[in-house]
């Protein structure tokens, strides 16, 4: 049994044991249709559930059951004493099927036809005996009829079987989750204490490891509560097959964005929309080949379902090629039943009226088939988006297609995060909007102010510059404006705007809290989140705040025609990026060369005879730049240069700024790594030339492949030796059996397990306690970093060369 | 009737909160202040990885909050999930109550009326019960309109 059907069995039974009550109560007074709609709800999941596993039976009686509940829904029929015992049995039915499923037994050729008929009206009363209503009694209505064949099923099922997966109420999550940042909290603290009093050796050496733990921790339990949206997308090519084969048409699924991380709870609360939003699509948007042919279209329709994690929201967007919706027939239809009345139609645009398929109660099928168009689902489906605050949306062109926006919050999930400061005052941003960090010296960047809007100058464009400490109308800041900085958010919509702020605070991954309602009303924030110190900040919602300005598309299109004329005469100037190399010299780069400006410990770099190497998130660059001798300083800042195939980094004693290209390249033949010499602000700048720089040291980055080192054991390798190595781009490993690129060992236990004639996998480094080596060995003092560092290099340059 | 109830001190007035809605009364430690938010909503605060609304009570029932010196204690009320912490000038005592909800002839005026149930008699003397949901509740139609 896979996970699949794992999954079904248990939202099957959560269902019945929430509709229990239903049940009871519905019994109680048949004529109450509120009951009604949840049991309905209940079988048409089942119905919708099992046309996607195989399970005919199960299939039957709950389709049966639909029938004879939706036309109790419409009015048609008058519920009765005899259809809530038939309904009843058969929900008593499926729940002992369930149990079989469960237990991996056959469900047989059991016949439910007597169930089914009596549902049909004026059908003969089942004799219920006992207390009927509960779903959990397993087997009494059935022992009414003659000739049932698996009656031994709910015994069997009753029999305890291997949990292989447990579900935990969210509450508890949350709570360990709590737990575990009160936790942090509690250790930054004390790391502060012990920072106060000092070095203390003994204690210093737990708490690291203590550190270790609660990050590990830390990351497990988020982990429990995120998930890739992949899980979800798993169960979907094969509930596309099933439909579109039981529909005769041809359906092709493509599926974009399963990396995307979504609460757990969320995936659960979108799953059953998707699902929906699917079958819908299937059933009523893709046309039957021979239509799709006819209309000029390919035989096989399109499904396409991403998802894209944009700021603050998750957007999940279903589109189909199919024929479209026809917003004349929705109207029509929706006018037939009493939606909208006439007046209101003719003032509907078609966006309007396609919004109508959500109205409870709407549907456009003119026949009921088996897979969709019951009306129930998408007001449903509505329903529980807005309940987590989410949306959703459809848009559609006749002919062409129809595509349902779901949008998704992220509350409670983790984003990479921008903190800020204004007015003394911090604020995060959700770095995915962040475009660029401008210091707004800059000269390029043109600070203009046109009427009341500030305009600023950014790769060729005006850009709106709107002041952080305006928006949220704090006391202007104490800096001039020259001394701002100015963060260039991209908006999903593809706007682009400036947001002036006081400094940069610093980034990381931020825990999303939601925010009280009269707090959120403000419409400038979309969460909350804690900072290492245990301070609440603010999340600013960029979007909301883009809006409030009009600064995004629709009324931004006004702005840009007058724009235009302007944004054509700024020719685009040639920018460079100056910066001193260790040397001591002025150099310039040309600016679309610089990918970024990195900062890396000078643990971090390799060098020898080859040149030299540094790692920079995990992966080996070349290195160009570097003075002989040693590095004076802990940290150096590096270029990151991209000729879009290699990167290359420059070593710089300090980055100055960018400026344009003013005059004349005066080339000097002399130097081979000189373009050429060029005045700017009056003094002469020699540009470095990118074309030479990436013949001579570009090569495509090393990825990957950290190599993993194992260290012995004991608190010495533990503390000292793993994180020097760490921090220099190795893998530690710690256990024993684990394949490893090289060995450390002492030299005491190297010559113990040659004694034992042990054999070793990988080539081993020996190291020796005493700064003096004894003559003629071949091991290197515990701290002899440049030593150690380079006996693991060669190994690693020799494995390179083996591989 | 033998309720256990919070007694404060709102505006220099002997307020009591249904102890079974106070979750705990804490020392408001820094406020973070929230720009543009209505003026009743005081800032956030972190309670260990909590974040906290803080309300100053005064300002939510239209008393100017300078008037009334505080003693930087707050009972931390959830709402609806979200978890407040209502600014008082003093937590005064945990006490029973010793009688019925009763009213008082002539209301307990226009600022009080909103968020009282109504005068109860406790050990200590008569307080008046407030009424968590109303604090917050109207306040958000206030604010939003505001």
């Amino acid at each position: 049994m896979d996970d699949l059907l794992a999954d079904f069995v248990a939202e099957t039974r959560e269902m019945l044991e929430a509709s229990e009550g239903e049940l009871i109560a519905w019994e109680a007074d048949p004529g109450d249709r509120s009951h009604i709609d949840s049991i309905f709800r209940f079988v048409h999941t089942v119905k919708g559930n099992c046309g996607f596993f195989d399970f005919p039976r199960l299939e039957k009686l709950s389709h049966a059951a639909e029938d004879a509940l939706s036309d109790c829904r419409s009015g048609h029929r008058e519920p009765d004493s005899a259809l809530v015992s038939a309904v009843l049995a058969i929900i008593d039915r499926i729940s002992e099927m369930v149990n079989a499923i469960e237990a991996g037994e056959d469900l047989g050729e059991g016949d439910d036809a007597a169930l089914i008929a009596s549902l049909e009206v004026g059908a003969a009363a089942l004799v219920v005996e006992g207390p009927p209503a509960g779903a959990g009694t397993n087997g009494e209505p059935e022992a009414t009829e003659p000739g049932d064949e698996d009656q031994g099923h709910a015994g069997k099922a009753d029999a305890p079987t291997i949990l292989r997966s447990i579900r935990l109420p969210v509450d508890l999550l949350d709570r360990v989750m709590s737990g575990v940042s009160d936790m942090v909290l509690a250790r930054n603290d004390l790391a502060h204490r012990l920072r106060q009093a000092g070095n203390q050796p003994t204690i210093d050496g737990p708490f690291e490891r203590l550190t270790t733990i609660l990050a590990d921790v830390r990351d497990a339990i988020t982990r429990m509560r995120m998930q890739r949206i992949e899980t979800l997308f798993g169960a979907l090519p094969r509930l596309v097959r099933d439909l579109s084969g039981e529909l005769g048409k041809q359906v092709m699924v493509d599926l974009e964005g399963g990396d995307v991380e979504l609460d757990r709870e969320m995936i659960e609360m979108v799953r059953d929309p998707i699902t929906h939003i699917i079958r819908n699509a299937i059933d009523h948007g893709i046309e039957l080949p021979s239509d799709r042919l006819a209309n000029g279209k390919r035989e096989i329709g399109l499904l396409s379902i991403a998802a894209r994690q944009s700021g603050n929201t998750i957007s999940i967007v279903i589109g189909d090629d199919g024929r479209g919706l026809d917003d004349a027939k929705i109207a029509d239809k929706a006018l037939a039943m009493g939606l909208i009345d006439k007046a209101e139609r003719a003032d509907m645009t078609r966006e309007a009226i396609l919004q109508i398929i959500f109205r409870p109660g709407f549907s456009t099928a003119d026949t009921v088939s088996n897979v969709s168009g019951r009306g129930v689902g998408l007001d449903v489906v509505r329903d529980n988006l807005e309940r987590v605050g989410g949306s959703i949306k459809v848009s559609s062109t006749p002919g062409c297609g129809t595509f349902f926006t779901l949008q998704i919050p992220l509350t409670l999930t983790i984003i990479a995060g921008l903190t800020v400061e204004v007015g003394n005052q911090r604020f995060a941003i959700p770095q995915s909007y962040v475009e660029e960090i401008v210091h707004a010296s800059a000269r390029a960047l043109d600070f203009t102010c046109v009427g009341e809007t500030a305009l600023v100058t950014f790769r060729g464009a005006r850009v709106p510059c709107v002041m952080l400490s305006d928006v949220l109308e704090l006391p202007g800041s104490e800096l001039s404006e020259s001394e701002r900085t100015l963060v260039l958010l991209r908006l999903t919509s593809g706007d682009l705007f400036a947001l002036a702020v006081d400094r940069i605070h610093s980034h990381g991954d931020i825990v999303v809290k939601p925010l009280a309602p009269a707090v959120m009303k403000s419409g400038f924030y979309a969460g909350s989140t804690l900072l290492d110190d245990g301070q609440p900040v603010l999340l600013l919602d960029v979007m909301n705040i883009a809006e409030a300005y009009e600064l995004v598309s629709d009324a931004r299109l006004r702005m840009q025609l007058s724009l235009h004329d302007q944004e054509e005469a700024i020719a685009s100037p040639t920018r460079l990026m100056i910066f001193t190399d260790f040397e001591g010299r002025r150099r310039a780069v040309r600016l679309e060369l610089v990918e970024r400006i990195e900062t890396a410990p000078a643990s971090a770099i390799e060098r020898n005879a080859a040149g030299a190497r540094v790692v920079v998130d995990g992966t080996i660059y070349p290195l160009v730049g570097l003075p002989d001798g040693t590095l004076a300083s802990e940290k150096v800042r590096l270029l990151r240069l991209d000729d879009k195939a290699t990167n290359l980094l420059y070593a710089v004693r300090e980055v100055e700024d960018a400026a344009e290209l003013a005059g004349a390249i005066t080339p000097v033949p002399e130097d081979p790594m000189i373009e050429g010499l060029t005045l700017i602000d009056g003094a002469t700048i020699a540009l470095v030339d990118g074309h030479e720089l990436f013949a001579r040291y570009g090569r495509p980055a090393e990825t990957g492949v950290k190599p993993g080192v194992l260290i012995p054991e004991g608190e010495w390798a533990a503390t000292i030796l793993g994180p020097l190595l760490e921090s220099a781009g190795y893998v530690i490993m710690r256990d024993a059996g684990a394949a490893s690129d090289a060995l450390i060992m002492f030299e005491e236990d190297f010559e113990a397990a040659q004694a034992l004639d042990m054999r070793f996998d990988a080539p081993v480094i020996r190291l020796r306690e005493q700064p003096t080596a004894p003559p003629g060995a071949e091991t290197i003092y515990r701290y002899d970093r440049n030593g150690l560092f380079a006996a693991l290099e060669s190994v690693c340059v020799r494995k390179r060369q083996a591989a | 009737m033998n309720d256990l109830l919070v007694i404060a001190q709102i505006a220099g007035r002997r307020c009591a909160l249904p102890a079974l809605n106070v979750q705990s009364v804490i020392e408001v430690g820094t406020i973070t202040p929230v720009p543009r938010s209505p003026a009743y909503v005081a800032g956030i605060t972190a309670l260990r990885s909590q974040t906290l609304t803080v309300i100053d009570c005064r300002t939510a029932l239209g008393f100017d909050p300078d008037q009334w010196p505080c003693d930087h204690r707050a009972v931390v009320v959830p709402i609806e999930a979200h978890p407040y912490a209502l600014i008082i000038d003093r937590i005064e005592d945990v006490t029973t109550t010793v009688g019925e909800l009763g009213q008082v002839p002539g209301g307990f005026g226009t600022n009080w009326a909103r968020i009282a149930t109504g005068m109860i008699e406790t050990r200590i003397g008569p307080a008046l019960l407030i009424d968590v949901h109303a604090l917050i509740a109207p306040l958000e139609e206030l604010g939003s309109a505001a």
